[in-house]
């Protein structure tokens, strides 16, 4: 079965010669469904997240607004665009205002490059594993500015942490990230995905695939500051960290891309580790591939998504926070140099064609 | 308090403690009174250098509320339920201790049946408050899970409390000739399905929170304390037998009827914060069998000896009695001229010298581990400051 | 062992049974003790795996309670207020006891006023006893000041106090946590008891209300400002006499023998 890829760029693309002012549309059009897709799936993914919580701690979670709180979120969403906006008297407002919009930017950045279904991707680019490593980058640059511009002491210890966590995280996963596309032999998005139809790179690549999702999933955790990485915000050492002395709609956009953050982590590995959208195939087991087509590609990407935030969530609400050191050194002395050493042998890997379903 | 900040100032603009040649400034924080730590309105200064503790500073004050010199203006029965306002965590056993006090100076009877009912009752709460302090640790060191959990089986225990007692926090239970009220009917029964209830979740916190890795590898090694060093500062308690001295006055001076029950005491050797951890733990474990080898020996008796109403009267003298609550030695000193009302009575509260450890132990460790430790003190600041 | 001596390390300590920490802590995710806690004597691999190990029986525990939604202790308040039952023993209000007949003890020996730690109950005898020498007027419990230490219940020699389980006590108004506990000012139950003529009950019978705690203790304050007041007068009226009288006494420097008699 072959995939019929197009993005949504490649078709604004076959639009604008016919029609400028067409594609002008489409364009406006698609930039309206990104935000659409961020904000809701964001109050989706703040709904799940206090619902599991919730259930992992033996309590029911939001309850009252709407059937089992489903509307909580948007109650959440609009208590904080009514409070009061506070930017502190000492703080470098400039800084203060743009820092949560940097962070959101590279939220927002990351998603278009996505391939959700074979025709659900804003852009297709052909460098698409080196731009999401790279925009996913600004993140990191909101978080910092938030808490240097903030003028407190607190705000900038978690912003100095976060800084040094996400820069030496980023590291790691971009090992990890290097072993898929060695394997895919390709940078595109969706061109991984499609390297994966006679099976996904998490087994066909044997260990390689595993230590390199398992580095990817705890670099990725660290780089999305969530627990037990989430030391730039370490309630309980730091109040609130970066974030101290945001309040209203600032904070929310920090609290959105935190989430929407999750959801890109968990949908690259699912494209990369997981077959992203590509249905669970067998080599050239026609009989099997056939029945698991009968799912559509949206589907499927959904699953994995799901689960591989499920994932996240289980971990923060089971471990504790490590300690900055610690942290440090379980990059720096840990992942990195399982992550090279797994690169190396991916490498051979790949060259000797010593792995499943290999072309 | 403005002393102690412009002495930790005047300490710095005059020696100059970066040690490395890149050069690093030190800056102060406060840490509270409003703080997620502090459990309370404690207030820590620290001296810090980037992510390392240089000094730490306790600050006290934000919620003195004169317990002791209220006590003054009343009978000894109304200053038992202030001191449940002390270490709300431990309330039994602060009635428990001015009640000692009182009976000992007064030479008051009480009955077997009596002290079971306030051993038992006492072992229960220490359950519950090293609960919450279990929880706390969990959600100090960044995991949200273990509060819930600890506060769940906690809740159990205030169940218990309120069919007994009618109170969940501030009991006001025992008082100088008796309890207040004799154990409920089903109390036995209740705390028989408690105890059975709780041992498998102890056996939980230990998957959940004691054999883990990251849990391991922050607080092993971390805030020692040597025993010359948490007996000079006065630490008792967990504190003090964690770091390996066996003094626990359940058993060196048993009252109550400790002498006739099987327990051990906990010791640690390294005064680090995983031993006060490990010792929290056992502690619960030496509770429960306690309250097992209790619970269907309560013997028969009175359980008030006196009129609720009537006066007491302490000859004139100074009178001393202290006990061990879940946080150390609570130790009540009664000055009495012989009239109803106490002319003096000053506590010597766990919490208030457990707290001066971590000025001992944060000092050089990092931020993370500050916290650590002084969840690891486990302190309750309405206790520091009475 | 005495009180003031605390045993230093070296000495021996009289406590018989000591549990010192396992050097190897047996738990579910195993073992990891030493130096570096999880990299001990199993070697780095081993300890690795052990670590691992010791995450996942964590996650396990979680789960477990994911999976059993029977496990929820949470009750959700104001859904289950039908099913909610407070122990009969909990202490949220003070409530009198009236009889069947709605006859209360209350003898107003104000037992439980002096013992009352804070000042949170404040008896007023009637001005007028319709029946007998002493009579009730008002028991107002004051629950802002009350801190629910049930000393006043146990020391009532004539059980008329109780606590109950009406915990909903938040009002709009702080004047309102003032209550007025008995249902009516007038004599005990026994003296009731006694009167043939339901006539004559009644009108020894005022009802109260039970908001009215604040009016009373009010006018309670006004009655102490009028004393207040009344006495500085009787005293200024003295000092100004004593003023008076020197200065007859300064006027007439030759006191005549006979006067010392009037002064």
């Amino acid at each position: 079965m072959s995939w019929q890829v197009k993005s949504i760029a490649e078709r604004t693309g076959d639009l604008l010669p016919g029609s400028p002012w067409t594609a002008v549309l489409y364009v406006l059009l698609t930039i309206l469904a990104v935000t659409a897709f961020v904000t809701v799936a964001g109050l989706v993914l703040i709904y799940a997240e206090r619902k599991i919580a919730a259930h992992f701690q033996c309590r029911v979670g939001p309850m009252r607004v709407g059937w089992h709180g489903v509307l909580q979120s948007i109650a959440d969403a609009i208590k904080l665009l009514m409070k009061e906006d506070i930017v502190p008297r000492d703080a470098d407002a400039l800084l203060h205002i743009l820092a949560p919009v940097l962070s959101f930017a590279g939220m927002l950045l990351v998603m278009i490059a996505l391939p959700m279904s074979p025709t659900v991707q804003v852009s297709d680019m052909n460098i698409g594993v080196l731009y999401v490593t790279a925009v996913s980058g600004l993140g990191v640059l909101g978080i910092l500015l938030g808490g240097w511009s903030s003028n407190n002491k607190w705000s900038l210890l978690g912003a100095m942490r976060a800084g040094a966590q996400i820069i030496s995280y980023e590291v790691s996963a971009t090992l990890a990230l290097l072993v898929v596309v060695l394997f895919a032999g390709t940078l595109q998005l969706s061109g991984i995905v499609q390297s994966q139809e006679t099976g996904w790179w998490i087994w066909r690549a044997h260990g390689c695939g595993i230590v390199a999702f398992a580095i990817f999933l705890i670099a990725g955790t660290a780089e999305i500051n969530r627990t037990p990485f989430d030391l730039a915000e370490g309630e309980s050492e730091l109040t609130a960290g970066f974030h101290t002395e945001y309040s209203g709609l600032r904070f929310s956009f920090f609290f959105l891309s935190e989430f929407l953050n999750m959801f890109v982590l968990a949908a690259m590995a699912s494209t990369l580790f997981f077959g992203g959208w590509m249905p669970l195939h067998i080599g050239h087991f026609a009989g099997f591939n056939g029945i698991m087509d009968l799912l559509p590609p949206g589907l499927w990407f959904t699953l994995k998504t799901t689960a591989m935030i499920f994932l996240i969530m289980w971990f923060r609400w089971t471990f504790p926070r490590l300690r900055v050191d610690q942290l440090m050194r379980l990059e720096w002395k840990i992942l990195l140099p399982i992550g090279f050493v797994n690169l190396f042998v991916s490498a051979a890997c790949v060259v000797t064609g010593f792995y499943f379903f290999a072309q | 308090m403005s002393v102690h900040v412009s002495t930790l100032q005047a300490r710095i603009s005059g020696e100059s403690t970066a040690s490395s040649p890149l050069s690093t400034e030190e800056y102060f924080v406060n840490m509270g009174p409003q703080h997620p730590s502090t459990h309370g309105v404690l207030r820590l200064v620290l001296r810090l250098d980037g992510e390392t503790v240089r000094e730490v500073v306790p600050v006290l004050g934000y919620i003195h509320r004169g317990i002791e010199k209220m006590g003054e203006h009343g009978n000894y029965r109304q200053f038992v339920h202030l001191v449940d306002r002390m270490d709300y965590l431990s309330a039994l056993a602060n009635n428990w201790a001015v009640t000692m006090v009182v009976e000992k100076a007064a030479k008051m009877e009480t009955t077997e049946r009596i002290q079971a009912i306030r051993t038992l009752v006492c072992e229960l709460q220490r359950i519950q408050s090293h609960l919450l302090w279990w929880g706390v640790f969990g959600m100090d060191l960044g995991g949200f899970t273990p509060f819930f959990y600890g506060l769940r089986e906690r809740e159990q225990i205030c169940d218990i409390f309120e069919k007994t007692i009618g109170a969940r926090l501030t009991m006001n239970y025992i008082q100088p000739g008796g309890v207040m009220f004799d154990i409920h009917p089903e109390f036995v029964k209740d705390v028989k399905a408690f105890i059975s209830y709780l041992k498998p979740k102890l056996v939980e916190y230990d998957a959940l929170v004691t054999d883990n890795v990251i849990i391991q590898e922050r607080i092993r090694g971390i805030g020692k304390l040597s025993a010359e060093r948490a007996i000079a500062l006065g630490a008792t308690g967990p504190v003090l037998r964690a770091s390996g001295v066996a003094h626990d006055l359940r058993k060196s001076e048993p009252y109550g009827v400790y002498s006739q029950l099987d327990f051990d005491v906990p010791v640690g050797k390294d005064g680090d914060c995983w031993d006060r951890y490990w010792v929290r733990m056992e502690e619960m474990r030496q509770s429960v069998r306690m309250i097992e080898q209790l619970i269907d020996n309560i013997p028969e008796g009175k359980t008030f000896m006196v009129k609720p109403a009537a006066k007491i009267k302490v000859p004139a003298g100074v009178h001393y009695s202290h006990l061990e609550t879940a946080r150390g030695i609570l130790g009540v000193l009664l000055v009495s001229d012989g009239k109803e009302a106490p002319y003096r009575i000053h506590c010597r509260t766990p919490n208030f010298n457990n707290l001066w450890c971590i000025g001992e132990m944060a000092t050089g460790g990092r931020m993370g581990d500050l916290v650590a430790m002084l969840s690891s003190i486990d302190i309750v600041v309405p206790d520091i400051d009475r | 062992m005495p009180a003031d001596s605390v045993p230093m390390p070296g000495e021996s300590i009289e406590t018989p049974t000591v549990v010192a920490p396992p050097e190897k802590h047996v738990g579910v995710g195993g073992a990891m003790t030493g130096a570096v806690p999880w990299i001990d004597k199993a070697g780095v691999v081993g300890g690795v795996f052990r670590g691992i190990r010791s995450l996942f029986s964590g996650m396990g525990v979680t789960v477990g309670y994911l999976m059993r939604p029977s496990t929820v202790v949470t009750q959700e308040y104001p859904e289950n207020r039908e099913t909610l039952k407070l122990p009969d023993r909990f202490r949220a209000q003070l409530a009198f006891n009236h009889d069947d007949k709605g006859y209360h003890k209350c003898t107003m020996c104000r037992i439980c006023e002096e013992a009352c730690p804070n000042v949170s109950i404040i008896i007023t005898g009637r001005e007028k006893p319709a029946v007998s020498k002493k009579e009730l007027d008002s028991f107002v419990w004051r629950l802002d000041s009350c801190t629910f230490c049930n000393t006043c219940v146990i020391v009532c020699p004539f059980g008329v106090l109780r606590f109950d389980g009406t915990f909903e006590s938040s009002v709009y108004d702080r004047r309102l946590l003032s209550y007025t506990l008995n249902r009516y000012a007038g004599p005990v139950a026994s003296v009731l008891e006694k009167m043939e003529d339901p006539e004559a009950r009644k009108a020894a019978m005022d009802p109260r209300d039970p908001y009215s705690g604040a009016a009373v203790i009010a006018a309670l304050i006004e009655k102490q400002k009028a004393t207040k007041v009344s006495q500085r007068a009787a005293r200024e009226a003295a000092r100004a006499a004593r003023i008076a009288a020197k200065a007859a006494a300064a006027a007439a420097p030759a006191t005549p023998p006979e006067a010392k008699d009037v002064g």
